[in-house]
């Protein structure tokens, strides 16, 4: 997998709100988990326009408490559907297993980073290594990459899928590790 | 560097030396699921083409949500619950009438033992903290631990509270472990493990740590236990197979913060709509009145809760504008009311007494509510809508302050029952 994204900067500021600003609530309550459905509808409740801006490899930089609220998965799934990646100061801990679990390459506990960037510059993030380069404004920030297990699972394509692997290894006999 | 009980029991069963923050792969010694979710994991587990558990053995079945289904629809589930526990192999299946709630049988009956790692789906598998397990809630990931062993888990680090002073009279467990959800707020335990010890801690029996596990759940803890001890070892002497350890952390462990906290809240406690943690002592609300009530729910599950409200019930009749629900937890703590007269003595003053197991506090799908009534009860949570009815007030309080309020027919300070 490409772990190395290289595209625009969407900044967003703090306490966007999973359900409501980032997608809107009725997909949780239909359990919708598509992305291909999903991601039309992503940041309805701050920029209805988000969608047909975006092109994939752009990466969406957001302040303090991203994807607070209840922890639905729905959210996370759009931004993988435009394939984005995310950047962001905090995260709260249920939207952070639910990231992980759709498949989101992210980077989380980045202090400061709106500060350091606005909508439109060009970035280079390295999701594996936590590298961050804004391009336009010539910063480098070395960020904490997430745990390598972690890795593995948004490698395999997020949660069910990383389960399969594991089913997979089981029956052939093999640590069901990731 | 020392270790937490926590780290120190994610260290044994991963093998490996971890502490907080750490990604892992622990697998549980005890897995629960309750009826409500059963055909769920099924149908998810057939989706992914899996035939068998990864360990059958150590998962626990109970029909605790809706034990007399009361619906066609639930009579068809429990027939599916009972066909797919055939069908994986389970052995520890409690089905309506056997155990009771499942977040309480388990300890009684010697499943849970100080030092172990447990999983769930339920939030309030906590209160195996009591006996100073580890227990974990896992809500749709279970599948993932039902057809691999484990998930993923990020190593919690620990609050520590240690509880000081004594109860004031006329105030319980329950008053404390409300009013302590409230003075810790969500910030300060997001995803840590709640450890209590302390001087105080050998004057609270199992019952009340139940109590003290169950709440912290709801300000968003990974985790809640206690410290186990000598009333642990006794409590479970007899119902748990071969030996026991204690388990402690170390002196040198790194808590996220360490607390002193005191068992005198002065007056009894009570949590207003909308969340638990809206906590006011009950003179602020006395005098409002209510049309339902109940004792039960994993927050109240246990005999010291009936024997509590029996004490202010005696000589008094429940208030003819209230339906008053008792849900004992367990069918040993039923026996065990009918042994001391308690059932008797709820059903001579007017109370509904239902099977054990969570009672209404499941979503209101029995003894439920209807909107523009106010309720005071025992139960885990006061969302709208918990007891069915989403325009209707609930209140939470001790067995005390509900069984008071039942009888007074407004919310009361039981201390007034009992001078």
């Amino acid at each position: 997998m490409n772990w190395i994204y290289k595209g625009k900067c969407w900044k967003f500021g703090d306490n966007l709100g999973i359900d409501g600003d980032v997608m809107p609530l009725r997909f949780a309550l239909e359990r919708e988990l598509d992305p291909a459905v999903l991601s039309p509808y992503l940041m309805a409740g701050v920029d209805p326009e988000f969608p047909n801006k975006v092109s994939p490899g752009d990466i969406i930089v957001a302040g303090k408490r991203f994807g607070q609220g209840n922890p639905h998965i729905q959210g996370f799934l759009g931004i993988v559907g435009h394939g984005l990646g995310l950047v962001a100061e905090s995260i709260p801990r249920g939207s952070f297993r639910n990231a992980i679990n759709a498949g989101l390459p992210f980077l989380t506990g980045c202090d400061g980073v709106t500060g350091d960037v606005e909508t439109g510059d060009d970035l280079e993030i390295n999701f594996e290594t936590g590298e961050f380069v804004n391009l336009s404004r010539d910063i480098t920030r070395q960020f904490q990459p997430l745990d390598s297990q972690l890795q593995a699972i948004i490698e395999a394509g997020g949660w069910h899928a990383n389960l399969e692997n594991r089913i997979a290894k089981l029956r052939s006999g093999e640590s069901a590790m990731t | 560097m020392g270790k937490t009980i926590t780290e120190k029991i994610l260290s044994r069963v991963t093998g490996s030396d971890v502490s907080a923050g750490d990604i892992i792969y622990p697998e549980p010694e005890l897995l629960t699921v309750h009826d409500w979710y059963v055909v769920n994991f099924d149908k998810a587990l057939q989706e992914l083409g899996v035939e068998r558990l990864y360990n059958p053995d150590i998962l626990v079945i109970s029909t605790d949500h809706e034990p007399v289904a009361v619906s066609p629809q639930a009579a068809e589930r429990q027939k599916l619950v009972r066909e797919i526990v055939k069908k994986y192999g389970i052995k520890n299946f409690f089905d309506a009438g056997r155990g009771g709630h499942g977040h309480v049988f388990p300890v009684e009956m010697g499943f849970v033992k100080p030092g172990m790692f447990v999983e769930a789906y339920d939030v309030h598998v906590t209160n195996f903290g009591a006996v100073g397990a580890l227990a974990i809630p896992v809500l749709i990931e279970i599948t993932e631990v039902l057809a691999c062993g484990s998930v993923w888990l990020r190593t919690p680090d620990t609050v520590r509270v240690n509880l000081t002073g004594a109860l004031s009279p006329g105030t319980s467990i329950r008053d404390v472990a409300q009013k302590l959800i409230c003075d810790l707020g969500a910030a300060r335990v997001d995803y840590a493990v709640v450890e209590f010890g302390g001087p105080a801690l050998a004057s609270i029996d199992i019952a009340g740590r139940h109590i003290l596990c169950n709440t912290p759940i709801e300000v968003g803890v990974k985790s809640a236990l206690i410290e186990p001890d000598q009333s642990t070892l006794d409590y479970l002497a007899g119902r748990v197979d071969g030996p026991i350890e204690l388990i402690a952390s170390d002196p040198d462990a790194v808590f996220r913060e360490v607390i002193d906290y005191d068992l005198d809240v002065m007056e009894p406690q009570v949590a207003v709509p909308p969340t638990p943690d809206c906590v006011v002592g009950v003179s602020e609300v006395a005098g409002r009145p209510v049309h339902h009530a109940f004792i039960g729910s994993c927050a109240a599950a246990n005999l010291s809760d009936l024997q509590q409200a029996a004490a202010i019930l005696r000589g008094h009749k429940i208030h003819p504008d209230v339906r008053f629900i008792i849900t004992p937890g367990t069918q040993e703590i039923m026996a065990a009311a009918e042994d001391e007269g308690l059932l008797r003595l709820f059903a001579e003053a007017g109370a509904m007494i239902t099977q054990p197991g969570c009672g209404p506090c499941a979503g209101g799908r029995i003894g439920g509510m209807a909107n523009g009534e106010t309720s005071i009860n025992t139960g885990t949570r006061n969302d709208y809508g918990r007891l069915g009815a989403p325009d209707a007030d609930i209140y939470l309080g001790s067995s005390a302050t509900v069984m008071a309020s039942a009888v007074a027919g407004k919310i009361t300070d039981p201390r007034e029952f009992l001078s």
